[in-house]
């Protein structure tokens, strides 16, 4: 029969783990959200030898508590039936810290296995770590890897196929009973061959007792020990489950102290096990002190983030005209193709008009996306992200902010979902919230075909600087609005950034093109599904009117519902139902706003040259000038992101009322702001 | 003296954590505890503060900064 072991990864963040996991599953991983919360779930699987293994990668995480969302459900899921192994990824390099991990998952009483990795940067900086000691003092095997250099995979893969079900290894030996003899002379537990952690008599002795106590009221417990620690710690999960009567041994939380005490065994450990501790003076300190300078460290950082956007706007471009001869080959062949056969007019108008001119458009804007994110995974993993928080601390503090905030705002230049949900990384809820609140007024990527579109079609050679305009808008808007928040809110707020910096790692191949390769499949499915039913449904809108076919697209329904709203956007200089329906129809997705204008003025292809010179030409017929098109790209900036972000809203801050708040007020502050533009510029013109 | 007065470069230990709820257990957690060492690295006038703690960087705002208290650290 052929076996399958189900292993969990785990670690601390920055440990690594998910360069490990993509180099045992490659970019083959399933990515999906855990059942009822938006914390992704990474699934693998792989064969070795004769065994399979299905792997899934639980978030970052630095303990086992349940204060977060993703400690509670990592430990809701080691804890279950369903892990055989664990496979607790450690970053060797900063053993000391990662073993607190380590220490809690020994604690949990699962077959737990140690993949020290990061074992190159150990021995590069001339560390030495005591393979021999280490496993016995904690009593599990401990593997050397490199996920970078992909050394030692098989070896932990084939201590993963032989550790199944083997709690602790017997030969753990600890001295610490012999070298606290003097504190603890007459030390009533010999729990030293049986346990890795070993308390204090104090907390021991109390152990023992609500062990007792668990056996009595709840039999069938697995892991009593652990059950007992955690009700010392009076973590509020267990108590609820586990409820017994200890009020007379557990007179307050004893969860300082047993972290305390988990660091005084973490103690003993380094000084066994590891040798020439930092001989090398690590070279992130060097970089640090350009990048994270006093003075030079906001000027660095901008001075970053206008390369990535140059990058996206330039390479992108130079990307994009390959793509327009393959689009456009298609689109004559299609053509051609559907006119041989004879085909109905009405279904060949759908599929050129609607389908092709909609999609396809939509497709040719891949290349700017892919750099934009190509530049967000780099700064990701090289461990640059971390220090944005603290260089932009000071300017983040004066609108009550963490600095932290302004990473879910920097990722928000990616995509607004996601961006959203990092904001759950800030430790104050109210800093969360207001972060939610802003994060969808940095200009998402979804936008940016909007302004190269609309940029080239009426900017000519200063088409980079209006759509890059858009993005410090977006940044001014978000920062104004959190500004007015604070000095709105009765507490004054002070600052509680708290971040690990990591080092500095030259960033990884494959993780950094597991991670576009993601973002681009989102874009393409998008282009597949949401763009292409969306185009469907315009094209279909704008061919269909109450008197049926139409052949003037003014008696359409699209029109008339266009038409409806065109007195509101009057003043904004986007009193056209053809813009107005493009704007309804981009609350599916902002990329829609650009595809529909494709199916509107029936352009296959609105990113090639002949195809911006049709549009251009319909739209100034009707009086659009560039002015209207400023007010246009405005608005597409700051108003509903699109139906994704409003439910990712709703789930981050858990309230219907207060999703539909912030879309009420995002479509007021861009009616506010166009019109703010088209108005002044009415007067400068 | 609190962190944020740690002079970059120096070493201190930890004498006292002056705060409750999640964000001590975060720092308990990430190893800094009463009698750890730790080395500033870099701080700014706002408050904002990195020292080195465990062989970990930290970056921590001015609440945080001011709420933990170090003496020097006597070699």
């Amino acid at each position: 029969m052929r076996e399958e072991l189900n292993v969990a990864f785990i670690g601390n963040p920055n440990c690594g783990k998910t360069t490990l996991f993509n180099a045992y599953t490659g970019a083959k991983l399933k990515v999906a959200n855990w059942p009822g919360v938006t914390v992704e779930k990474k699934e693998g699987a792989m064969k070795y030898h004769e065994h399979y293994f299905n792997m899934v990668d639980l978030p970052g995480i630095y303990s086992l508590t349940s204060y977060t969302m993703e400690e509670k459900l990592s430990r809701q899921y080691i804890l279950g039936e369903e892990v055989d192994v664990i496979v607790d990824v450690a970053d060797a390099s900063s053993l000391e810290r990662n073993l607190y991990l380590t220490l809690q998952l020994i604690e949990l009483g699962k077959p737990v296995i140690l993949a020290l990795n990061m074992m190159d940067i150990v021995e590069e900086r001339g560390m030495e770590i005591d393979l021999h000691r280490l496993p016995e003092m904690l009593g599990i095997p401990c593997i050397p890897v490199s996920a970078r250099k992909k050394t030692g995979l098989d070896i932990l893969m084939h201590t993963v196929a032989h550790h199944k079900r083997k709690i602790m290894d017997s030969n753990l030996e600890h001295h610490h009973s012999l070298q606290n003899k003097e504190k603890n002379g007459n030390h009533k537990h010999q729990h030293h061959k049986e346990y890795t952690v070993v308390y204090s008599d104090e907390i021991e002795d109390k152990i023992d007792i609500i062990t007792e106590r668990l056996t009595n009221a709840y039999p069938d417990l697995p892991n009593m020990r652990w059950h007992a620690i955690k009700l010392l710690e009076m973590d509020a999960e267990i108590i609820e489950q586990y409820p017994i009567e200890c009020g007379d041994i557990i007179d307050h939380s004893y969860e300082s102290q047993i972290i305390n005490e988990k660091y005084d065994f973490i103690e003993e450990i380094m000084e066994e096990v590891l040798f020439n501790k930092d001989t090398k003076a690590a070279a992130t300190d060097r970089v640090d002190k350009v990048l994270t300078h006093r003075i030079f460290g906001v000027p660095v950082f901008l001075g970053i983030m206008a390369i990535v956007f140059f990058l996206t706007f330039s390479v992108g471009d130079f990307l994009k005209g390959g793509f327009e001869v393959v689009l456009d080959t298609i689109s004559y062949g299609v053509m051609h193709g559907l006119s041989y056969i004879g085909a109905n007019k009405i279904i060949t108008s759908l599929i050129i008009d609607g389908i092709i001119a909609g999609v396809g458009g939509i497709l040719s804007f891949l290349p700017n996306i892919f750099i934009l994110f190509l530049a967000l995974a780099v700064l990701e993993d090289s461990g640059y992200m971390s220090r944005v928080a603290y260089v932009m601390d000071g300017i983040m503090g004066k609108m009550g902010l963490s600095g932290r905030a302004f990473i879910p705002m920097l990722l928000g230049f990616g995509c607004s979902v996601p961006a959203i949900m990092a904001s759950r990384a800030l430790e104050d809820p109210k800093d969360r919230f207001r972060t939610v609140f802003i994060t969808p007024f940095m200009s998402c990527s979804a936008r940016l075909p909007i302004y190269v579109l609309f940029s080239q079609l009426f900017f000519g050679k200063y088409a980079a600087l209006a759509a890059f305009s858009m993005y410090i808008i977006g940044v001014i808007v978000a920062i104004t609005i959190a500004l007015i928040m604070n000095k709105s809110s009765k507490f004054k707020e002070i600052n509680t950034l708290l971040i690990e910096l990591p080092e500095y790692k030259i960033p990884n191949i494959r993780t950094i093109f597991i991670y576009v390769w993601e973002k681009v499949k989102d874009y393409l499915t998008k282009a597949g599904t949401t763009i292409f039913i969306a185009s469907i449904i315009v094209w279909t809108i704008l061919n269909f009117g109450p008197t049926g076919l139409v052949t003037n697209m003014s008696d359409s329904f699209g029109a008339i519902i266009g038409k409806v709203l065109v007195p509101v956007l009057k003043p904004a200089g986007l009193g056209m139902w053809q813009i107005v329906l493009s704007l309804i129809s981009g609350i599916a997705a902002k990329e829609v706003v650009v595809s529909s204008m494709a199916v509107l003025f029936g352009i296959n292809n609105v990113n090639s040259a002949s195809g911006i010179l049709q549009m251009s030409n319909a739209l100034n017929s009707q009086g659009f000038t560039a002015l209207n098109a400023y007010a246009f790209m405005v608005f597409c900036l700051l108003y509903t992101p699109c139906v994704a972000t409003i439910a990712t809203i709703k789930r981050e801050l858990n309230s219907t009322k207060w999703a539909l708040i912030s879309v009420g007020f995002q479509l007021l502050i861009a009616w506010f702001a166009a019109t703010l533009v088209y108005q002044i510029g009415g007067l400068l013109v | 003296m609190s962190v944020r007065n740690g002079i970059i470069g120096s070493v201190y230990v930890v004498e006292s954590l002056q705060m409750k709820g999640s964000t001590l257990r975060r720092l308990e957690a990430l190893g800094l505890n009463v009698g750890t060492k730790i080395t500033i690295l870099n701080n700014k006038k706002s408050g904002t503060v990195i020292f080195m703690v465990r062989g970990t960087r930290l970056a921590i705002g001015a609440k945080i900064a001011d709420s933990i208290l170090i003496r020097e650290d006597k070699v």
